[in-house]
């Protein structure tokens, strides 16, 4: 059977100083860092980014996709606009069909409160083995 | 029979290590995988029920709905075996129901709070009910969910039969706006809200994970990735991170029209604590939720302070109310290691005797 390298069961790693120094130093720059992203600064310089990126995107984006709408056309292809029109058209349809789903269920409701419950389906025959079985206890009492 | 001594040098060691890093880094966990059927679907929103594993006697009659996030993945109550707060509740003798709202298309850019909580979840329980013949339920909102179930709540609760309500780190009070790092982001001098949605059409899933990773920048970017390196030859928690990873990098999109009352409304405006929220055509008055309330914090929540959803037990008519103040973080008290040692026991304690 192996042997345990050192007295303790737990090998000597040189780099556990080293951890415990970098997560003193993480947890000292996640503070900051905490601090730094609650500052009135940092909301301004995030939403200056994001709306340069958004202006400058934008004019490129609309070419773009004007540029597709017409190459699909000439292709013969429906576009992401077609496509977004007929998923809008099928939730509206799966809309309706729960709507009558809900009219149905009702009904449904409605005539088990007024007939009563469906019948249970009719029992199967008794199995001849246990005929078998009473007949031959009777021949038994016999 | 004496045990073979492994020897291993130090290259073979973080030739392993990196083998599983690489593994865990690039591969989805095995997440999600209590069995459960499809009850009803509409448009990408869909309501599962979790097959229960109890005989109908030893169950409770009143089921439960679970409501998650509109931009995350709901697994997160179902992340792995042994450890998922849905297997708990199933367990428990729960019926319990999931209504997974998928993720929104460009076609579903114009969807508000207004669909979700009365096209969607009323379709869904009305279903709920007529499939299983039930009269009542429970309902459990999770962050934006718990948004979406109060408004529910209030606008449809009684007439639908809602009997117990259960918010979890529940986002509803905006007016600390020094306390909000979000609502401070979101300022209107610094973002524009229609810009970003003529540019996008729904908010992208990956500028809401950058929001919520940016909160903690130093723990989400770096300190998560040190802590598995640092715990890599333990498969326990290697199996933890990976689970956890695979949910955190499942974004879904949020719906424009959501989003935009979610940064206008709510955290410009604060409307729903205000009680001037208007959702189609009709004032969302949180007096009129008269169902038991639970409401649960993490008192270590950087994303939804206890702030936020502590005032709403005022403003509720429910003469059975209970807040429950729990340590951890805004996930981490239902995913995290203690989940099913505090937070769990205390929902299903408070649940039973409620779900008669």
């Amino acid at each position: 059977m192996g042997e345990d390298p050192t007295q303790d069961g737990k090998r000597f790693d040189p780099l556990d100083a080293w951890r415990g120094v970098r997560d003193i130093y993480m947890d000292a720059w996640s503070k900051n860092m905490v601090e730094m992203v609650n500052t009135e600064a940092y909301a301004q310089a995030t939403g200056a980014m994001l709306d340069t990126y958004l202006t400058a995107s934008t004019p490129f984006r609309e070419a773009l996709e004007k540029a597709m709408v017409k190459t699909l056309e000439q292709l013969a292809m429906p576009s992401r606009a077609d496509v977004v029109s007929i998923a809008e058209r099928m939730t509206n349809i799966e809309m309706r069909l729960d709507d009558l789903d809900a009219k149905l269920d009702t009904i449904q409701r409605l005539v088990t409160q007024a007939v009563g419950p469906p019948p249970q389906p009719r029992k199967a025959q008794q199995p001849a083995k246990k005929t078998v079985t009473a007949k031959k206890a009777k021949r038994g009492k016999k | 029979m004496a045990e073979a001594t492994v020897i291993t040098d130090p290259y073979t060691d973080a030739a392993e290590r990196l083998k599983t890093l690489t593994k865990v880094m690039t591969t989805k966990a095995a997440i999600a995988q209590t069995p459960k059927e499809l009850v009803w679907t509409l448009n990408k929103a869909k309501l599962y029920r979790y097959t229960p594993v109890l005989p109908k006697e030893k169950r409770h009659p009143i089921p439960l709905v679970l409501v998650f996030a509109l931009m995350n993945r709901p697994y997160i109550l179902d992340l792995r075996p042994g450890h998922s707060f849905v297997e708990y509740m199933v367990n428990k003798g729960y019926d319990l129901y999931l209504l997974d709202w998928g993720a929104p298309g460009p076609e579903d850019k114009n969807l508000k709070f207004d669909n979700y909580t009365l096209d969607y979840m009323p379709r869904a329980i009305r279903k709920l009910k007529a499939t299983f013949g039930v009269e009542q339920f429970s309902l459990l909102g999770w962050c934006i969910g718990a948004i979406l179930t109060t408004i529910y709540a209030a606008l449809r609760g009684d007439q639908d039969g809602l009997r117990n309500l259960i918010l979890l780190t529940a986002p509803l009070d905006f007016s600390n706006k020094q306390g909000l790092t979000f609502a401070r982001w979101t300022d209107e001098r610094y973002f524009d809200v229609d810009k970003v949605l003529a540019a996008f059409g729904n908010m992208p899933g990956e500028m809401i994970d950058y929001g919520a990773k940016a909160l903690k920048p130093v723990e989400n970017y770096i300190g998560n990735y040190v802590k598995l390196w640092d715990n890599i030859d333990d498969p326990r928690i290697v199996e933890s991170w990976h689970a956890m990873n695979t949910w955190v990098t499942d974004n879904v999109p949020l719906a424009g029209g959501a989003f935009r009352q979610l940064i206008v409304d709510l955290y410009r405006k604060d409307k729903l604590m205000r009680g001037e929220l208007v959702i189609r055509g009709e004032r969302v008055d949180l007096s009129r939720i008269h169902a038991n309330l639970l409401t649960v914090i993490a008192e270590d929540d950087h994303i939804t302070p206890s702030c936020q959803s502590e005032p709403i037990m005022s403003k509720v008519s429910s003469a059975d109310k209970e807040l429950f103040k729990v340590r951890g973080g805004h996930i981490g008290i239902m995913a995290g290691s203690g989940a099913s040692k505090f937070t769990w026991p205390h929902i299903d304690g408070w649940l039973a005797p409620r779900s008669k």
